[in-house]
């Protein structure tokens, strides 16, 4: 064996950084347990900040070291096409997988949505559910009786325009890439990372000023970690954009070989999906006889 | 961040093998690996680890559990640092069975038969160099290990009345939620995204790997059976690991963030969790059973000297047990109060799985039915598979039954039927398949003698402990019981003298296994001689430290499944 | 390849099989038919031992804990029907069901004995029986060729069709089964409601004035005292009368719990935030013992369920000395309430726990309500 390769794959020296990512991400979810318990004697005064930032900052530096590798990787001529058919599979399993995570979450949403708590009267009109809780009468139906939300067709329409126009950005960008057109391209990444940051601003804005809370009931909680992990979502498609802008830039991509961007786009293009999919069901439908705000 | 490539270069000439390969230095080499068989045997080590912390946890309940009463709890909740009052040595209990199921599934049977098994033979059996993503390889095994970390952990943390999570390892809230306050379950919660994480990320290299670098000519439809089993466990993982992080999540916000998914003050519904969970946990059931039905289709094929009996309906009967699979999750929840026809839909639904089930078991049957069987350890572990993982199969349809299992929904029968599938049918087939491989893997021969005593140990042994749980179990013995009713010790005693006997017999294993690093024989090429005859079997053993540099090609004539590979013909890549 | 040693084969192994089948649809006999336990069978009799002064120890445990001046005497120990069998008494009943006491479960009983175990021990047998037969005939020996066939569609259309004809035959009594357990009590049906608690259980009787009986596991020593099983004697037991449905509903006031008594082939999960709702006509009179059956914490394990069914006016006496009441002056109780729904999942409960009694500490008294108080709570949904 004279260790020369007559084959298209990759194989690779070792590396750290899948060590550091791993170690990262336990330090992270024990900063976690250490945050959500800090008022515990369990764990002194004042450590969740450090292990929890210890652990965000390792993740952070295991993605950048970690893509920064890959970058070099394929400027190195390692990403044969066999090797970027690889990533291809990759990426579209990865949201596959992220795909059964939001099922996951709408599940949940119409469980609430279809079968609220039930609820029973007792005398004297007061309302009392399962448990016993007096004045409970409001849960019995969805989203929960007395409950404001926010107008679908206000806010968050235009935030479905917002990302139906990214969508068309980013598509845009991709054609301008392909044909060889490096400004059209570093333009739509530039819009389609704005209408990103725009779509997030409004979100949050949304949640500053949306009429109920995190907590406290089904609507609600179903409500903030379904659009939420959307949001995170978005802001993870939009750091993927902004690399890319960035890589841009620098120079990277050709016509024939851009799987970082054409990877950004799938994301971007199933975060947007996903929000279709919350625009439809949580906002319009989940909402619909409700009061608005 | 430079510092890799040096690592890479200082190799340590140690630590080399006979086969001079280029290997890294020792840390570069175990910490740091790219190498499928490197990490493969990572996965294994620690899988022999988590598997000996996990059967000493149930050495522990089997002790408690040998006469009525409470024995032994509360020396181990002092032991643990908990309070001394019966309350905390209950808890313990708990913590026990928790932390008992989640490592013996999470930590011992997927890491063994994926992790290890998964990743040093699907590339040698589809003639690939590596997998997919080498480097994603090792983030999966190491972010297993940090769930483990996160587990540990939370065997020393309160967790509500005492130290540890005691949930059980389904974590059904409000149990888990408002039921146990306290660090513990976050940590345990925290154990399974961990480990979801890095499963999810190995199922995508898995399915990229088989679908892309199979070597040429080898079709899907010549793929070896072990190679379609990891393929389809690999889809289960992908698409119910997620469903588990979601309802985990929500215990998290739930506990800590005031959601109210699984609280009813707030219109939650605590059986929300447990759709979400077992739509997750009954594929989870298959991911553990697949692969361990691949390595017993190569096993039964090499040591008949035939080949595989009916290898279509083999493979897809995988892929319908991995579908259906799907679709009967709600047979774990027959007593929440579901509506008769929901009840009777789920029945059905599970009784079907048995038909593919079947056709699996009657086809090894068939594979040896005409061949020229030789009884090698591997073979015998084989044999004993199928009839055990029989007798738990049939337990299950018993158990489909939604009407029937209003008896024994929760109690010993159900323990029974799971340890027979699991500590017998999954523990089996990684025995078998440890020592089919192990000789390839490590270069050396076990001693085939002990390897049958170990055998016939642990079959004495294990069918000490689990047959008379079906007897427990239709008297109406519940689980989760640290302490029963007088008139079930007969049986309960039983069992743990069984248990002594598995234990024994895992000594005889390690002894194996020493025997084997210290004293073992060199093993060749092809030491199951002709009927063995998928590509691992064309490289050295163990193989070197990067094989097929030239890709093995498989031609139209070599028939792949007729015992004629073409790998055999071509000289060894090696 | 199909010599005549394969056909002898073949033919022993059916002359097995079904060999197999008869023997173990021979035993089933002996299963279903062993005595049941030595106790006085009727209800006449019933009454003339709950008199004598023989039970007294067994009714003392049972005022010792809880209401005292009442006129009403628990059954004594030798009325226990619904328990374990321990190896010792009787091997094969240590290894088999408990006997059953309701008609749902003689049928799900029957259906174990004659189809289920029959058709499960018949498959491993033969499992085993094939793996026998191969190791025995083809073990490797100088000089044989393996064959190579590798399909045979014939064989492989049985192994498929088959199994399938196997399950439509468990799978009709089956579905048969689960339509019996759900049917619809009727309207007459007295309610009691179980609720589980962390870690005792909680009997409502919604129409008998909402009373709520606390039920807590009696200390071992106390159990055995009065000759009374260790861990499955309770303070209070749920009486209920025997021989007419109950509609049992289950409740869950802290975290899952679930209501289990193997002799009535009953379990049902006691669920915050859901009722749920089942019917329960048990056969004989008698004490009938059930344990807590989903993980609900450290004392999980000490939180048995004790039936005692008996004649109805012996229940009536039992519901006046816990200072229940009965609505009308009818020869059964009367349900005063409007018909709870059939499936309890997404219904609310008939007549509601009386609001008093619905005080979630761990320690509700098991003082007995003012009936009037929740006479006149009708429920209105
Ligand atoms: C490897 C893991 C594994 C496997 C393969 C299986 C396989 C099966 N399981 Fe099991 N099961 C578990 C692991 C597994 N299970 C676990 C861990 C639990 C408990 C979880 C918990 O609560 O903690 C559980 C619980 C469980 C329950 C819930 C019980 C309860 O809690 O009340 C049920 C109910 O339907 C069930 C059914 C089945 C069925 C029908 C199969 C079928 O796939 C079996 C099919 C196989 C055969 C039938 C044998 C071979 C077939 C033939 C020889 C053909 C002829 C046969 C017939 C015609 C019948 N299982
Ligand atoms: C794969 C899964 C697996 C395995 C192997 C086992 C193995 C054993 N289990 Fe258990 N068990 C579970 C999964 C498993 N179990 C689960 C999921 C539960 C439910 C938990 C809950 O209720 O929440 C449970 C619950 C459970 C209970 C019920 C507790 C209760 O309800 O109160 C009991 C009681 O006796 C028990 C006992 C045992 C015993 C004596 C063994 C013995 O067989 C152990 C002997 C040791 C081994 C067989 C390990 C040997 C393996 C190795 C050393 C590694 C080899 C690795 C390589 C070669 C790579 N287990
Ligand atoms: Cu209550 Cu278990
Ligand atoms: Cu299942």
């Amino acid at each position: 064996m004279a260790g020369a390769k007559n084959h298209d794959y990759h194989i690779l020296a070792p590396d750290i950084w899948p060590f550091m990512g791993a170690l990262s991400a336990l330090v992270f979810t024990s900063g976690m347990v250490m945050y959500m318990h800090r008022a515990s004697e369990a764990f002194p005064a004042g450590t969740w900040q450090i292990v929890w930032g210890l652990g965000i900052a390792g993740l952070i530096a295991t993605f950048w070291g970690w893509f920064s590798k890959i970058i070099n990787e394929a400027h190195a001529g390692d990403h044969t096409p066999v090797v970027q058919l690889h990533m291809r599979y990759g990426m579209i399993l990865f949201i596959l997988s992220e795909v059964m995570f939001f099922v996951g979450w709408f599940w949940a949403f119409f469980d609430f949505a279809l079968f609220p708590a039930p609820i029973q009267e007792i005398a004297e009109g007061t309302w009392q559910n399962l448990i016993g809780q007096e004045g409970a009468g409001p849960l019995a139906v969805f989203p929960p009786d007395g409950m404001h939300v926010i107008d679908p067709f206000d806010l968050p329409l235009l935030n479905t325009l917002i990302l139906l126009c990214s969508g068309t950005t980013v598509t845009w960008a991709h054609h301008c890439l392909i044909n060889g057109d490096r400004e059209g391209l570093k333009l739509g990444l530039w819009g389609t990372i704005a209408l990103g940051v725009l779509f997030t601003a409004i979100q949050a804005y949304e949640y500053m000023h949306a009429p109920f809370g995190f907590g406290g009931n089904t609507y609600s909680s179903a409500f903030y970690m379904a659009t939420g992990f959307h949001g995170f979502h978005v802001l993870v498609g939009t750091i993927f954009l902004i690399v890319c802008l960035r890589r841009a830039y620098l120079g990277h991509f050709t016509p024939r070989q851009h799987f970082g961007f054409e990877a950004a786009a799938w994301y971007w293009h199933f975060v947007d999906v996903v929000w279709l999919f919350l625009f439809i069901s949580v906002y319009v439908w989940g909402g619909w006889g409700a009061e608005i705000h | 961040m430079a510092t890799t490539a040096d690592t890479f270069q200082a190799h340590d000439d140690a630590h080399d093998h006979h086969d001079a390969d280029h290997k890294p230095g020792f840390i570069a080499r175990w910490f740091m690996s790219t190498n499928h068989k490197d990490i493969g045997t990572l996965y294994l080590i620690f899988a022999v680890i988590a598997g000996v912390i996990g059967g000493g946890i149930s050495g522990i309940m089997r002790m408690e559990l040998a006469a009525p009463g409470i024995q032994y709890l509360g020396w181990w909740a002092e032991f643990m640092g908990g309070g001394a009052d019966l309350d905390t040595a209950l808890h313990m209990w708990n913590v026990f069975i928790t932390a008992h199921g989640l490592i013996m599934v999470f930590f011992m049977v997927m890491p063994a038969m994926i992790g290890g098994f998964g990743n040093w033979f699907v590339p040698l059996m589809i003639g690939a160099p590596d997998m997919a993503f080498p480097r994603m390889n090792n983030i999966s095994f190491w972010l297993t290990v940090a769930g483990f970390c996160s587990l540990l952990f939370s065997l020393f943390v309160p967790g509500g009345i005492g130290p540890g999570a005691g949930t059980g390892w389904t974590v059904y809230a409000p149990l888990s939620t408002s039921g146990s306050v306290g660090p513990a379950v976050d940590f345990a919660i925290f154990s399974l995204h961990l480990a979801g994480a890095g499963s999810i990320l190995g199922a995508t290299n898995f399915i990229t790997t088989i679908f892309n670098m199979r070597a040429p000519g080898m079709t899907l439809h010549k793929m070896p059976l072990f190679v379609w089993s990891v393929l389809v466990t690999a889809f289960l993982l992908l698409l119910a690991l997620p469903v588990l992080a979601a309802a985990i999540t929500m215990l998290i916000t739930d506990r800590n963030f005031g959601t109210t998914f699984f609280d009813p003050a707030g219109g939650g519904d605590p059986v929300l969790y447990q759709h979400l969970f077992w739509f997750f946990g009954h594929p989870e059931v298959y991911i553990m059973i697949l692969p361990g039905f691949g390595m017993i289709s190569q096993i039964v094929a090499t040591f008949s000297r035939k080949p595989v009996f009916g290898y279509l309906g083999m493979a897809y009967a995988m892929v319908a047990i991995g579908v259906v699979g799907f679709i009967v999750w709600a047979h774990h929840m027959y007593t929440v109060g579901l509506d008769v026809n929901t009840k009777m839909y789920f029945t059905a639904a599970t009784m079907v799985i048995a038909v593919p089930t079947g056709v699996k078991i009657f086809s090894w049957i068939a594979t040896m039915w005409g061949g020229s069987l030789e009884f090698k350890s591997p073979m015998v572990w084989a044999l004993g598979f199928i009839f055990l993982f029989t007798v738990g199969g049939v337990t299950g349809v018993v158990l489909a039954n939604g009407g029937v299992d209003d008896n024994l929904h929760d109690t010993y029968y159900v323990v029974a039927h799971f340890h027979y599938v699991l500590s017998m049918g999954a523990v089996f087939s990684i025995f078998a398949g440890l020592y089919y491989w192990f000789p390839k893997m490590s270069g050396r021969w076990h001693s085939e003698l002990l390897a049958h005593i170990h055998f016939w140990v642990f079959f004495v042994g294990v069918n000490l402990v689990f047959f008379p749980m079906h007897f427990l179990g239709v008297q109406g013995m519940p689980r989760r019981y640290p302490d029963y009713v007088e008139a079930y010790s007969f049986w309960n005693e039983v069992s743990t003298i069984g248990y002594g006997i598995v234990a024994l017999s895992v000594l005889i294993f390690f002894a194996n296994m020493v025997y084997a690093f210290t004293a073992g024989r060199r093993a060749e090429a092809n030491y199951w001689g002709p009927g063995a005859t998928t590509l691992e079997w064309t490289l050295s053993s163990p193989p070197p430290f990067h094989q097929f540099e030239t890709l093995p090609v498989i031609e139209d004539h070599h028939d792949y499944h007729n015992h004629l590979p073409g790998g055999q013909e071509k000289p060894a890549t090696a | 390849m199909p010599t005549a040693a394969t056909f002898r084969d073949i033919r022993r192994l059916v002359i097995g099989m079904l060999a197999l089948v008869a023997l173990a649809i021979a035993i089933q006999p002996a299963l279903a038919t062993t005595p049941s336990v030595a106790a006085p069978d009727t209800a006449g009799e019933a009454e003339a031992a709950a008199q004598t002064p023989a039970d007294g120890e067994g009714a003392e445990t049972q005022d010792a804990a809880g209401e005292g001046e009442a006129a009403y005497e628990y059954l004594g120990p030798e009325w226990i029907k619904g328990q374990p069998t321990s190896f010792e008494e009787d091997p094969w009943k240590s290894m088999t069901f408990q006997d059953q006491y309701t008609d749902d479960g003689k049928y799900a009983l029957g259906m174990n004995n004659y189809i289920l175990i029959p058709v499960i021990v018949a498959i491993s047998a033969f499992v085993l029986f094939l793996l026998m037969v191969v190791v025995v005939r083809y073990r490797r020996r100088e000089g044989r060729e393996p064959s190579r066939t590798t399909h045979n569609t014939l064989i492989e259309v049985i192994w498929t069709i088959v199994p399938v004809i196997i399950l439509i035959v468990i799978a009709v009594p089956s579905i048969t089964l689960l339509a019996r357990q759900y049917e619809t009590p009727p309207e007459n049906a007295i309610t009691i409601k179980a609720t589980g608690y962390q870690w005792y259980w909680g009997y409502t009787y919604p129409d008998q004035g909402g009373f709520e009986v606390i039920s807590n596991m009696l200390p071992a020593e106390e159990a055995l005292s009065a000759g009374l099983p260790a861990q499955l004697a309770v303070d209070n037991r749920m009486v209920v009368p025997v021989g007419v449905p109950l509609r049992i509903q289950t409740f869950g006031a802290d975290v899952i719990h679930s209501f289990a008594v193997p002799s009535l082939w009953f379990k049902l999960d006691a669920i915050p935030g859901r009722l749920n709702e089942r019917m329960l006509t048990i056969e004989e009179p008698g004490i009938y013992y059930g344990q807590c059956s989903e993980l609900c914490g450290a004392r999980h394990a000490y939180m048995p369920i004790a039936i005692e069914a008996v004649p109805m006016d012996r229940w009536r006496q039992w519901v006046l000395s816990k200072g229940g009441s009965f609505g009308e002056e009818a020869e059964t109780a009367e349900q005063m309430d409007i018909q709870a729904p059939a499936s309890a999942t997404e219904g609310a409960p008939a007549a509601g726990g009386a609001p008093t009694a619905a005080d979630d500490g761990g320690t509700a008294p098991s003082v007995p309500l003012d009936a009037s108080e929740t006479e006149g709570a009708e429920s209105t949904n």
